[in-house]
């Protein structure tokens, strides 16, 4: 029997097992004199979803939001420690954010369609990084709308305004948007949380999909929804992340007590 | 893992603490059945004998609720890591007790009808069985309340001498069968108590497991140790 067959759970949870996309290093981060993140080490596996999980405040959306560099937009904020993303370091000040930020796309818990066609939605990010023919970005526009499964509901409109469409529908406009660029590392910020259950299943579905192409870091809020997309998990509790780990493992059998508290609804 | 905190949601807390409550009660009732069977086999106690499988209807019913319970506490609640263990493990261990109890009864009634008058035939060997039996019993299901892997453990291991029992009584019964063939029915029905007794050993293991992995969330290993010969014809015994 070959030795693939005998890997144990515990060894696909290893994070040295596959090549990581992002390798986060001794990350703090400060909002002003504020810490909210605390020495964090993790990394997120290529063609894979991870899983954020803690109470609110914990830190997690702030460590999703330094993936893309959110923080410059605010003054008084600051990261030490590294990220390395491709042989570079995402804290490097030097590094240009455009690029960074086709390569790392984010998708918020409120749908944010600009306030355009549906087309133009996906087409106004693409034209920033390519130049394409105007077939080409038919193309473009028609694959990545199939991808999040919107296509057959929206070909005949694509040029009427995105604010018509369903919360749903925005919302799955807004994740082909961020893949329309093509890049390596999406990341999530609670996507379902404004959603009902249907629109949810049609994203997590969706994740399913993607992460065979894209690295997927997701915050959320819904243990169900972490238990059912994600591969690995993260517990983070005031800037610190208490355990990573498998789904399977952390939502059976985690290791820390905190862990075992929050996922079973004993905290605070 | 054990945990000493409490969820947040009261009414959650409630609901699991009446599926232990209930447990416990199927537990001592499973149990009393067992020390009645072993009354009625080793002393003739014929009010024993009808008691046991009087309780039968009860332990059943109790099942259903645990069972009740469990599925409307993982519809509702969508249980989690040691939650998510102790649920299902009581699922299992309701349908291991429910079989005791069945076994128990069994023995019971058929210590009914049969009599040693003016046979020669000891019940020591059955009467130490049955003992150990009942005392694996009341240890594991104290491991259940009080949710000990420990003790679980403990139980787990002692089985083996419930197998060594069992290969002996075995090897006893068909002795006296072969010295005198009016021995043959009555020593019939005690191997067929004594393989009761060792099937409730064996769910009393089965219980042991499922609680050390309720409480750790890790099995203890598949193959556990197992007591007597296996070859020739104690191979038929098992």
């Amino acid at each position: 029997m070959s030795e693939a067959l005998h890997e144990s759970p515990d060894q696909k949870a290893d994070p040295e097992s596959r090549d990581a996309a992002l390798e986060v290093r001794d990350l703090d981060f400060y909002y002003g004199e504020k810490q909210a993140l605390k020495s964090i080490s993790m990394d997120f596996r290529k063609q894979s979803v991870t899983a954020m999980i803690g109470p609110s405040g914990c830190g997690k959306s702030t460590l999703l939001r330094i993936f893309n560099r959110m923080y410059d937009l605010y003054p008084g904020q600051k990261a030490t420690g590294s990220v390395m993303f491709d042989g570079a370091n995402i804290l490097d000040p030097a590094l240009d954010l455009n690029t960074l930020r086709s390569r790392i796309g984010m998708v918020f818990q409120k749908p944010t369609p600009f306030p355009m066609s549906i087309y133009d939605n996906i087409a106004f990010g693409v034209r920033l990084h390519e130049k394409l023919s105007r077939h080409e970005m038919d193309a473009r526009v028609e694959d990545v709308l199939t991808r999040v499964a919107l296509w057959k509901e929206v070909r005949d409109r694509l040029r009427e305004p995105a604010s018509g469409m369903s919360g749903g529908q925005q919302q799955r406009l807004c994740i082909a948007r961020s893949i329309a660029t093509r890049p390596e590392v999406l990341l999530l910020d609670e996507p379902t949380s404004a959603l009902d259950p249907i629109s949810t299943a049609r994203i997590e579905e969706l994740l399913d999909e993607l992460k065979r192409d894209f690295t997927i870091a997701i915050v959320t809020h819904n243990m169900q929804q972490a238990a059912r997309c994600a591969d690995q998990v993260a517990f983070f509790y005031l800037g610190t992340l208490i355990e990573m780990d498998s789904a399977d493992r952390m939502f059976t059998n985690p290791r820390q007590k905190q862990t075992q508290d929050y996922i079973t609804g004993r905290f605070g | 893992m054990p945990t000493d905190s409490v969820h947040t949601v009261k009414s959650y807390e409630q609901e699991l603490d009446r599926m232990r409550a209930m447990m416990a009660r199927m537990g001592g009732i499973v149990e009393s059945q067992v020390a009645q069977a072993v009354a009625a086999v080793t002393e003739h106690d014929e009010e024993a004998a009808q008691a046991a499988p009087a309780q039968d209807p009860q332990v059943d019913l109790l099942e259903r609720d645990v069972e009740a319970l469990a599925i409307r506490l993982l519809a509702l609640r969508s249980p989690m890591a040691g939650d998510l263990r102790e649920i299902v493990a009581a699922l299992k261990i309701t349908g291991d007790l429910e079989r005791i109890g069945d076994y128990a009864a069994s023995i019971a009634r058929r210590s009914q009808r049969f009599d040693l008058v003016d046979r020669q035939i000891s019940l020591s060997g059955l009467r130490s069985m049955g003992r150990l039996v009942q005392e694996n019993l009341r240890r594991v299901i104290d491991a259940v309340t009080q949710q000990d892997a420990d003790r679980a453990t403990e139980v787990w291991q002692a089985d083996r001498e419930v197998d060594e029992y069992y290969t002996a009584m075995f090897r006893e019964l068909v002795t006296y069968m072969m010295e005198d063939p009016r021995n043959i029915s009555p020593c019939t029905h005690l191997l067929f108590i004594a393989k009761n007794f060792e099937r409730i050993g064996d769910h009393t293991t089965n219980i042991a497991e499922r609680v050390y992995y309720a409480v750790t969330g890790d099995n203890l290993p598949a193959v556990r140790p197992r007591g007597g010969l296996s070859t020739g014809d104690d191979a038929v015994a098992r």
